[in-house]
């Protein structure tokens, strides 16, 4: 049973961002305030029009009363979650059931404290309890890039994936950065300048990282009557799906190959009748590297165990199977923490992405997050 | 050495029984009295039965090695003059997917890619941070530290 089709049709129909970059004395507010007046001016729509919203990051109805929308009819604040399909995924739910008509969804993230800050004991470690992290901290393990070096090394042992394969990853990334005006990072990178970088946490390289930095992001979602009197071209909601498959530990996760993607996959396969081959293009979570291999393959759009080979083949470049991370990644455009995702995937449908654009278009798929949780939405072309 | 400690344990009465063990140099998981499924990390309910008789047990102390991370860069000062360490996560052999998180020690970090082999018996070791704080770690088996 279809999700979405239990309710009214949904569209994306404005997209944006704030000022992004690093440490760029903005505030949350005002980082929201920012991608929310550019994506009502993307769509065509003024701030009256909105009436719900949600957020992770700062607090929807703050936002809502700060930005002017309508008295809201629906909103959510989103706490630890798979990144913006959170606020996404229920946000196209709220106008599906009708508890709003036109919703923005939100990711603002704020710029983390540098790791020599925090091994300088001068910044805090931002983890509110011990309750979990008793098992942690005495061992050294503070940091996300801790777990994902655990998931890289066990994915290459099972699959024979090599530094080497994630050194041209990382240069496939950059060669579509360097076409994207958004992007923060984009000086030619190559395989070698990949190897050359020291070790963060052994096999990961920091260019394996998101890149962090001050980011808003906005996006709206409303019914496919109304998108029609809109000034875009129709992006519709095919089919959406949220996963999770065990608790915070990511250490702790029993298989480190296929997590979470491969059952979000499989259950958002099910709520549609695309299937796999029909995507024109994949916009895939890349917090860390290791992660966009692991929902190539968790959704079918290459071989179990073959991403990495797929990557080396340049099936995810331009002209490959699935041109996948158009916008050049989070590893170059900076940590919009999934919402570069959506925002690529409509900006492909749209046909507006230059000379990174995928001709032809009709299919996008975009996923956030790895391991014990994740989400993904599959995107149509209207 | 004047640089703090890691972050000490809360006083949390669900881990007690195994910070107490640790300080006696035993390796205690969370179990339950039910149906005998190990738990880690502790919590109040067992998730194969949902029993509440959850107690702490003295395990083997073996286990085999499932993924392995050698961190250079520190994040806490502890560990400024402590880096490269590899934090691993270990299969305990009581149970499948039982895993465990912990450093591995007693390998030549120069040489961490020969030593630390996918799947390796380890068997586990007690460390002593300070002030009474010890916690427990894995090492190939039969390596004297």
């Amino acid at each position: 049973m279809s999700v979405q089709r239990q309710g009214r049709k949904v569209a994306i129909v404005g997209v944006g961002y704030s000022d992004v970059g690093r440490n760029t004395g903005l505030s949350e507010r005002h980082h929201a305030a920012q991608a929310a007046v550019r994506a009502l001016e993307d769509a065509g729509l003024q701030a009256k029009d909105i009436d719900g919203a949600s957020t992770w990051g700062g607090d929807a109805v703050d936002f809502g009363w700060m930005i002017g929308f309508d008295d809201l009819r629906w909103s959510l604040n989103v706490g630890v979650a798979p990144a913006f399909i959170t606020p996404a995924y229920h946000a196209a739910q709220a106008v599906a059931m009708g508890h709003a008509d036109t919703v923005m969804a939100f990711r603002i993230m704020m710029q983390q404290p540098p790791s020599a800050a925090l091994a300088s004991g001068a910044a805090m470690l931002g983890e509110p309890s011990m309750a979990d992290a008793q098992f942690r901290w005495p061992y050294g393990n503070f940091s996300p890039v801790q777990w994902a070096g655990l998931l890289m090394n066990r994915y290459m042992h099972e699959t024979g994936a090599t530094e080497e394969h994630f050194a041209r990853f990382a240069e496939v990334q950059r060669s579509y950065a360097q076409r994207n005006p958004d992007a923060l990072l984009r000086d030619p990178l190559s395989a070698e300048d990949y190897l050359a970088k020291p070790y963060v946490t052994k096999p990961l390289r920091v260019l394996d990282c998101d890149y962090p930095c001050d980011s808003g992001s906005a996006v709206i979602f409303t019914t496919e009557e109304r998108a029609r009197d809109l000034r875009q071209p129709m992006v519709l909601v095919e089919a959406s799906a949220l996963s999770a498959i065990r608790d915070m530990n990511f250490e702790l996760l029993p298989d480190m190959v296929r997590t979470s993607p491969k059952h979000c996959g499989d259950l958002l396969w099910s709520r549609t009748d695309l299937r796999p081959e029909n995507v024109s293009t994949a916009h895939l979570y890349d917090g860390f590297s290791i992660i966009t291999l692991q929902w190539l393959e968790g959704l079918g759009l290459c071989e179990p165990g073959g991403a990495a080979q797929f990557v080396m083949d340049g099936e995810t470049r331009l002209g490959g199977k699935v041109p996948t991370n158009t916008d050049g990644g989070a590893i170059n455009v900076g940590r919009r923490h999934g919402a570069n995702f959506c925002i690529e995937a409509v900006r492909q449908l749209r046909g507006q992405c230059g000379d990174r654009q995928v001709a032809g278009a009709d299919v996008s798929v975009w996923a956030n997050a790895v391991g014990m949780f994740s989400g993904a939405m599959l995107l149509t072309k209207g | 050495m004047d640089t703090p400690l890691p972050p000490a344990p809360p006083d949390d009465p669900l881990t007690t029984f195994f910070w107490e063990a640790a300080r006696r140099h035993e390796l205690h998981i969370q179990r339950c009295q039910s149906c005998g499924t190990y738990i880690h990390m502790p919590r109040p309910i067992c998730r194969n039965c949902q029993s509440f008789d959850l107690a702490g047990e003295q395990v083997s102390g073996r286990a085999t090695l499932y993924s392995w991370t050698q961190t250079y860069k520190p994040f806490h000062p502890y560990f400024v003059e402590r880096v490269p360490y590899v934090i691993a996560t270990v299969t305990l052999v009581e149970q499948p997917g039982l895993q465990f998180m912990c450093n591995l020690i007693g390998i030549d970090q120069a040489n961490v890619d020969a030593e630390a082999r996918m799947g390796m018996d380890l068997e586990v070791t007690f460390q002593d941070l300070g002030d009474g704080y010890v916690v427990p770690q894995f090492k190939p088996v039969g390596v004297v530290l």
